[in-house]
């Protein structure tokens, strides 16, 4: 791994309710596309973008997941090993935002607790038919104490600044988190250390 | 006197200056006249006059030379004369040829016109032979209807139909406005009657056909239906009769495996063979008829065949699957997993022996489904591929996109993501309550380097790791990596941690020795489990390569593709990367044995050291080299403590705690040295037990162990010296190949060792 061309390595899960854009919000970022009649993702989708942040290269890897219900055994597997979560919903669906509790419970459950989450606010381009208000949301993040964001992926609105924002919290993050393992020094043949979030201290 | 001279002088100036300009030779002095009026001053006036005087000479030269040019354009004008009667003639000449162009030009058009007529004419030619065949194939038809259908030849008849519907309309609109339009009305309407009649022919016929089961008569009829322009109808009706011959297998064979006795040899799959034999069915069904369906349907005609099809098979699959939850209680086992898996529960937990048999069984469903799945998209693709070679690559996305929603939405997808959504956390529960059974039932046998839940915890995480992979599906698979990845990387390492901290308090060496090489060794196998690269052969290792082909195998196969060979190779590199971190335990179980049992054992015997004098004369250096005092003895220890070690620890694991234990002799010897004093002879004595003991840690470790004692070895060096001076030779720019890694002020403390240097020349060294 340490021969690939990058300075840090990130996970990014994507959840949320089926049909709030998750996949279009990363075909958005990935590929620059909106496909419309996108169908329901399978399982687990997987794509990788590098981006360039203050002349380091950061590899995100991108798992979009399905929101059905019954892919929910699959998805959860790949919580524990994610650096950040975007949690998405829909503005236009009331019910994508009354799920969040519960979705935010499977995070509490599953993901490592040094994970990032972000909440995000899909399909404003379709104002008109909005069912949660900003100040919902906000106040809702809030007192989650999650970051939020509201984006547009057709519009293609909020979306580079919702994955490099990510990106630029889980460079620091990992700083930090380098800056306490370095106590414990790499063993040799461990070769360039990525900064993993995950890693975990023995004690 | 000044003033009166330019008086006098202006007039005559004036004149002068003013003829140029009369004469309009387009020069123009630069003096004016106001301006020579204006002057006042003799001086002034001269130096007017003398520029005036130029300028009348460059005038004149201009002159001259224009006067010289005179004959050359004299004698260009009589050359001009002379050429005028040519002109004249040539403007005749060319008058003559316009005439020409102009008759040559119409008569090109007219010939062209009539060219274009001719064609004109013979294309109606053709067309008028074209519709006069038409009418006659018209006639032809209407006659051969009458017949064909009187003979219930039907598949003239529809042969006659069919060119009727292939003519252009337009044609038979014509031929009714022609002189003969009442007949050829009347006949249409016969031949329209006629349309009618055989289709409702060929519906009833194919409807007995299909409800006798007279397969030779539903293919005959099936075949006439695009004839007449019905392909959907013809497919969904041949389907229809299909989808019967499906249902009344798929009911049979359910009523026989409810009849199946449970101590049959398939008892414990007899579902998944239901399945197997449904999909069977079909593709059986598909291989049989898509030969008929592309002949006389043409190409891309097969998706709608199979998604007629595919409607019963999810009509089937959903019974056998409701038979399976209902039989085998598999919802009911998975909520009790699901309430298992809950930390504090309560409940009875499922002995996870019991589960085996259906997470097999669910397994191997979904792998029939798979590839009954991909037969169908192969043969999809593949004539949607034959049809589509001329389209648009809009037409053939339609097509993949209808394509994937057909085998995407299919009841019998869902039911299986379903299916095996619930596989995954069973198979989770079963992989953690198994690996804690494991490290529960952990027993060491003396002569083992692991003890027992070493190779079981891994044979378990194989083992249902390798039952996802028999799913076919690369989400299950990934999930199921996942998941032990997180089994070993916390539960798993919690168990070993644990071991590790119980194996210190023990009081006597052995059974710290136990205690922590069987744990450090469990380390090392999953360290070499986990690693693609390891030099050490272990069965786990095997394991994992005939896990990585059977992988290759499942991709050979073209499941997914790259994106899900990326997703693979992801969650695989997660996997081994937990070697990483049971590596790391394994260097921390060492260090604390190195410090724990190894130290207290090497500190006393370093210790006595001091008690040897290294302050000595001749005659004891002579002695010493008869007895030896210290060093023989400490290598003694040193390897009956390393043979207890080498006994019971891997190679490799082995080797670990020999660099460790090296270090630590290389670290307190240091300490000890610098408590002692040193006279020459002592410094050579100690010079003397360094070389023995490198030399004989040499012999027991692969890792170099020159540097680890590079210090001591250059402390030697210093306790060597003849003078104080003498260290000069090898410090600085005299160092050569060799780095200190004392510092000066260690040189100066080393060199205060020796009782025999005087501090002061200590002191005076510039280092």
């Amino acid at each position: 791994m340490s021969m690939e061309d990058y300075d840090f390595l990130f996970k990014i899960v994507l959840i949320g309710n089926a049909g709030v854009g998750k996949t279009c919000l990363v075909r958005r970022f990935t590929q620059g596309l909106f496909p419309p009649g996108q169908g329901a993702t399978i399982g687990v989708d997987f794509m990788i973008k590098t981006v360039e942040i203050n002349g380091e290269k950061v590899k995100l890897q991108i798992w979009d997941t399905a929101g059905q219900e019954r892919f929910r055994s699959i998805t959860q597997s790949y919580y524990r090993s994610a650096n950040a979560l975007i949690l998405t919903y829909d503005i236009t669906c009331e019910e994508s935002f009354r799920c969040l509790p519960e979705w935010l419970r499977e995070i509490e459950q599953y993901a490592s607790n040094k994970v990032i989450t972000v909440l995000v606010g899909n399909k404003i381009d379709l104002a008109e038919r909005r069912e949660v208000s900003q100040q919902r949301a906000e106040e809702f993040s809030e007192a989650q104490d999650m970051y939020y964001l509201e984006t547009s992926a057709k519009e293609s609105d909020n979306v580079e600044k919702l994955f490099l924002d990510l990106a630029c919290r889980l460079i620091s993050e990992a700083r930090q988190n380098t800056l306490v393992n370095n106590v414990s020094s790499p063993l040799p043949g461990e070769g360039k250390s990525i900064s993993y979030l995950t890693c975990c201290n023995f004690n | 006197m000044g003033t009166k001279m330019a008086d006098l002088d202006s007039p005559q100036k004036l004149s002068g200056v003013s003829l140029p300009e009369g004469m309009g030779g387009g020069r123009c002095s630069e003096i004016s006249t106001e301006l020579i009026r204006s002057l006042t001053e003799l001086q002034e006036l001269e130096a007017v006059y003398e520029r005036l005087c130029g300028e009348e000479k460059v005038v004149e030269r201009e002159l001259d030379a224009l006067l010289e040019q005179q004959n050359t354009i004299e004698s260009k004008m009589v050359t001009l004369h002379r050429m005028g009667p040519n002109l004249q003639l040539i403007e005749g000449d060319a008058k003559q040829l316009a005439g020409m162009i102009t008759f040559t030009c119409n008569l090109a058009e007219n010939v062209s016109s009539k060219v274009r007529q001719l064609d004109l004419a013979k294309n109606r030619l053709y067309q008028a032979i074209q519709r006069a065949d038409d009418i006659l194939d018209l006639k032809f038809c209407m006659d051969g209807v009458q017949t064909a259908l009187r003979n219930e030849d039907y598949e003239q008849a529809a042969a006659h139909i069919h060119r009727y519907l292939c003519l252009d309309k337009s044609v038979i609109e014509l031929s009714r406005q022609g002189k003969e339009g009442s007949m050829i009305d009347a006949n249409l309407k016969l031949l329209q009657e006629a349309e009618q009649r055989l289709k409702a022919i060929v519906t009833e016929k194919f409807a007995i056909a299909t409800k006798e089961g007279d397969l030779p008569q539903v293919e005959r009829f099936f075949k006439i239906f695009p004839l007449l322009g019905l392909h959907e109808e013809g497919l969904s009706k041949f389907s229809e009769y299909l989808c019967k011959q499906v249902a009344s297998k798929a009911e049979e064979n359910l009523l026989l495996v409810l009849g199946t006795d449970m101590s049959d040899r398939r008892a414990a799959v007899i579902f998944a063979d239901t399945l197997t034999l449904l999909f069977e069915g079909i593709a059986r069904i598909v291989e049989t008829h898509q030969p008929i369906v592309e002949t006389y349907y043409g190409p891309g005609r097969l998706y709608t065949l199979i998604k007629y099809l595919q409607v019963e098979c999810d009509r089937q699959v959903e019974k056998v699957v409701d038979k399976f939850i209902k039989q085998r209680d598999y919802h009911q086992q998975f909520r009790h997993v699901q309430n298992s898996l809950m930390r504090n529960s309560t409940t009875e937990k499922i002995e996870p022996r019991e589960l085996d048999p259906i997470l097999t069984e669910v397994t191997l469903m979904n792998a029939r489904s798979e590839l009954y799945l991909r037969f169908l998209r192969k043969r999809i693709s593949s004539d949607f591929e034959v049809g589509d070679s001329m389209v648009s690559e809009e037409v053939k996305q339609e097509h993949q996109k209808s394509l994937d929603k057909l085998l995407n939405n299919c009841l019998l997808s869902c039911t299986m993501q379903e299916l095996i959504g619930f596989y995954i956390t069973m198979e989770e529960y079963f992989m953690r309550e198994t690996v804690n059974k494991a490290v529960a039932l952990d027993t060491y046998e003396k002569g083992q380097l692991t003890s027992s839940m070493v190779d079981d915890v891994f044979y378990i995480v194989k083992k249902c790791i390798g039952r996802a992979l028999s799913s076919s599906s690369i989400d299950c698979l990934c999930a199921m990596i996942n998941l032990a990845t997180t089994e070993l990387e916390s539960d798993f390492r919690d168990v070993l941690c644990n071991k590790l901290r119980m194996g210190f308090p023990a009081t006597t060496l052995q059974d710290i020795q136990r205690g922590v090489t069987s744990a450090v060794n469990i380390m090392h196998s999953s360290l070499q489990q986990g690693k693609f690269d390891t030099k050490g052969i272990e069965s786990t290792d095997e394991a994992k390569l005939s896990f990585l082909s059977d992988c290759t195998k499942l991709f050979s196969q073209g499941i997914g593709g790259e994106q899900a060979q990326a997703k693979f190779d992801s969650c695989l590199s997660d996997l081994a990367a937990v070697s990483n971190k049971f590596r790391d335990l394994l260097q921390e179980g060492l260090t604390e044995l190195n410090s724990t049992a190894i130290k207290p054992q090497v500190q006393p015997w370093i210790n006595t050291f001091l008690s040897v004098s290294h302050n000595i004369e001749e005659e004891e250096f002579n002695d010493y080299e008869a007895n030896d005092p210290w060093v023989q003895q400490f290598i003694l220890n040193l390897e009956q403590q390393m043979a207890e070690f080498k006994a019971s620890l891997s190679p490799v694991i082995y080797d670990s705690l020999t660099g460790l234990m090296t270090s630590l002799v290389a670290v307190e010897l240091e300490r000890v040295v610098l408590k002692s004093t040193f006279n020459r002879l002592g410094g050579l004595q100690f010079d003397k037990e360094l070389r023995s003991l490198i030399a004989y840690l040499t012999t027991v470790t692969t890792w170099t162990i020159r540097d680890k004692f590079a210090r001591l070895s250059q402390m030697a060096t210093i306790l060597n010296l003849e003078r104080v001076t003498e260290i000069l030779d090898y410090w600085g720019a005299n160092s050569g190949p060799l780095t200190w890694r004392l510092t000066p002020a260690e040189v100066r403390q080393v060199l205060a060792l020796r009782i025999d240097f005087r501090s002061e020349d200590i002191k005076r060294l510039r280092l």
